[in-house]
């Protein structure tokens, strides 16, 4: 869910938008208008200066697109894969640290 | 719809729900199907539907839905924890966590499939209501009650009576913030009386009757305050007109412009006790206390409907155990650390611990629960009690029986001799699950239990409570820990304050911070140092609590900040 504290925001940096599905809970990560998917690396990512308009877009067709609680998430600048830059949403990203099972990656490679 | 399971005639330990009860349950989940299906199709914004899952037990938390289902006074059936532990198993990832409120959260539910959860928890007398939201929530209750050697008073008659006081009441259902209360019927306090909004303690009347010391205004959060004691001697037959009085006066005055200072507590810091207490006499003073009575014939027709255990032990129950004991040391040692003392003859409490070594505190899969509630049915009238230090108790344990239980937990990796010892560890969902935490608590508590895993090393430290809580909100009780860990955000990363010297009983006490916040790669190494110096300066039995209060906090600052 949106937190305040994801609303730091670098101005020469780089965020990614994320949201919940509305009937899971389960998190997503924008890939492109519409289109989202529950793995970070595969997430648009989008200059500092040009992410409130796109959360904003986005937050607008939240309902048609079956999520809840759309917000920015700033990353870090020099990682190959998008990474956030708090504790926090690098464990919305990549799941809980005291079960391995349950991360994202773990749930793709379980299902493939 | 979930197949019909049959309820017990009355089960052992709580009350047992009649046809209006299930009707009112019945209705509630179909309205949330309503609600849920409206959510859905967007007709429901989520800003509407949020206050109305709340009011369901259903939270957004990090990863998914959490389903934060109630425990009435903490008391379970065999019969309702195999329904948990099915709903573990179809519903969720296979397990779930016992909370220190009592409860059960499940932390991977999805939305669409709640209204089904919440049906089959129907169907066994069991809900989410008043696990949320700004209402009176869920009562708790000593998990020893109506068992324990020391009890005075069984308080579980009087925490349903608040139940169904509480439950939907017009009054109380938009408070100015959440409200707890807490009750136990013995003089040494296992509920945190203090740290609750309203904490009762019941006791026998000089007429023969019963009557409740109050305490009002104690909690945790981001200010931390021992209730006050208000009265002592509040007349069973003036509990709901009392209590009744003491919500209308918070709810009229407490304050609802600023979250922080909405709960109870800061109103009576701002009105003083005295202050507070001439209010709460007024409002009483000018009901209609005919109606809100509570008489001898009602609390006799709501203890009619719990079951109650037959207790007829053997004569040699007590000496069979002595054998056991001496044949089997592993067996004793637990003995010593997870059983309480029972009021009848023959008969023992068994504590079952949820903090195995480096597990997750309070977790539970559903093997475990099924595992339990089998147990309960073998050994405890089929009665399962949740504490609020996130383990499991079975009340009524024949003395003769514990070893073979014990053997039966252990075969379940449920036998950590652990209780009251420094692995018997509290730690909130914090920042691996909560959408409000600012560090993660279980990493901690996982470290800290493998790093004390030896059952000798545990017994050689003694009673001691560690308490972690991910945020400040305190849901991990850090405040009342011996030792306090809280979970703060630093730019975005974890450190932990330790706070010294807290206490939920009877000598209730809030622990003082020591120092700076610790980066999280320290904070388990500077716990091990404060128990080191502790070990080094106690003396005779001391507890850690106590040496802390004889020497104060200077040398355990110097253990835990000292650089080599």
């Amino acid at each position: 869910m949106s937190d305040v504290r994801n609303n730091r925001r670098e101005a020469g940096g780089s965020s990614v938008i994320t949201a919940n599905r509305l009937l899971d809970g389960r998190i997503v990560w924008q890939v492109a208008e519409g289109d989202w998917s529950p793995m970070i690396k595969d997430a648009r990512i989008i200059p500092n200066a040009e992410i409130e308009a796109a959360i904003a877009q986005a937050a607008a067709r939240q309902q048609a697109d079956g999520l809840v609680g759309v917000y920015g998430v700033q990353i870090e600048s020099d990682e190959a894969t998008p990474t956030p830059v708090t504790v926090r949403e690098r464990i919305r990203a990549f799941g809980p640290t005291v079960h391995p099972d349950f991360t994202p990656a773990a749930e793709l490679e379980a299902h493939a | 719809m979930p197949d019909t399971i049959p309820a017990p005639a009355l089960p052992v330990g709580h009350y047992g729900y009649d046809q209006v009860d299930r009707a009112f349950l019945a209705d509630r989940v179909e309205q949330f199907r309503d609600q849920v299906a409206r959510r859905i199709a967007g007709t429901l914004s989520e800003d509407e539907f949020k206050p109305l899952r709340l009011m369901n037990g259903l939270y957004l938390q990090l990863h998914a839905y959490m389903l934060r289902i109630a425990v009435p006074y903490g008391v379970l059936d065999s019969r309702q924890m195999r329904e948990l532990a099915h709903i573990a198993r179809t519903y969720d990832r296979d397990y779930g966590h016992f909370t220190t409120r009592q409860n059960l959260q499940f932390n991977w539910i999805r939305l669409e499939d709640t209204p089904d959860i919440l049906a089959r928890l129907a169907a066994v007398d069991m809900h989410a209501i008043q696990t949320s939201g700004n209402c009176i929530r869920n009562v708790t209750c000593d998990q020893f009650a109506g068992a324990a050697q020391d009890e005075l008073v069984d308080p579980r008659v009087h925490a349903e009576i608040l139940r169904q006081w509480s439950t939907l009441h017009p009054e109380f259902t938009f408070l100015p913030r959440k409200f707890k209360i807490a009750i136990s019927g013995s003089p040494n306090d296992r509920v945190a009386a203090r740290f609750h909004d309203i904490g009762l303690v019941a006791k026998p009347a000089p007429d023969g009757g019963t009557q409740f010391d109050v305490f009002v205004g104690g909690g945790m959060g981001r200010t931390p305050i021992v209730g006050v004691h208000l009265r002592d001697d509040l007349p069973e037959e003036d509990l709901l007109a009392y209590l009744e009085a003491m919500v209308r006066v918070y709810n009229e005055y407490g304050r609802r412009d600023n979250i922080y200072k909405a709960r109870i507590k800061i109103l009576v810091q701002a009105l003083g006790t005295e202050g507070y207490r001439q209010k709460v006499d007024a409002e009483f003073a000018s009901m209609n206390r005919a109606r809100y009575r509570l008489p001898p014939e009602t609390v006799a027709a709501i203890r009619a409907r719990f079951g109650t255990p037959d207790l007829n032990a053997p004569d040699d129950a007590a000496a069979r155990l002595d054998r056991a004991r001496r044949a089997d040391p592993a067996f004793d040692r637990w003995v010593r650390t997870n059983t309480h003392p029972h009021r009848a003859p023959g008969y023992i409490s068994a504590v079952i611990s949820l903090k195995p070594a480096g597990g997750i505190p309070g977790d539970a899969t559903s093997a475990q629960m099924d595992t339990v509630a089998d147990l309960a049915d073998r050994y405890a009238f089929g009665e399962i009690r949740v504490t609020h230090m996130q383990n499991l108790v079975l009340g009524h344990v024949r003395q003769d029986e514990l070893h073979a239980l014990w053997q039966a937990l252990r075969a379940a990796d449920l036998a950590s001799a652990n209780i009251g010892l420094i692995g018997d560890i509290i730690a909130c969902p914090g920042l691996d699950y909560c959408a409000l935490a600012n560090a993660r608590s279980i990493p901690i508590a996982q470290k800290l239990g493998a790093r004390f895993a030896s059952p000798e090393l545990q017994e050689t430290i003694g009673p001691i409570e560690i308490k972690i809580s991910g945020c400040i909100n305190a849901c991990g009780h850090h405040h009342a820990g011996h030792i306090g860990i809280l979970g703060v955000d630093k730019k975005g990363e974890e450190f932990f304050q330790l706070t010294l010297g807290g206490s939920p009983g009877s000598d209730a006490s809030v622990g003082q911070i020591l120092g700076p916040a610790l980066p999280e790669d320290a904070t388990v190494d500077a716990i091990a140092r404060l128990v080191d110096a502790y070990l080094v300066h106690r003396t005779g039995g001391e507890r850690f609590l106590d040496t802390y209060r004889r020497l104060g906090a200077a040398l355990f600052k110097d253990a835990v900040y000292a650089t080599a």
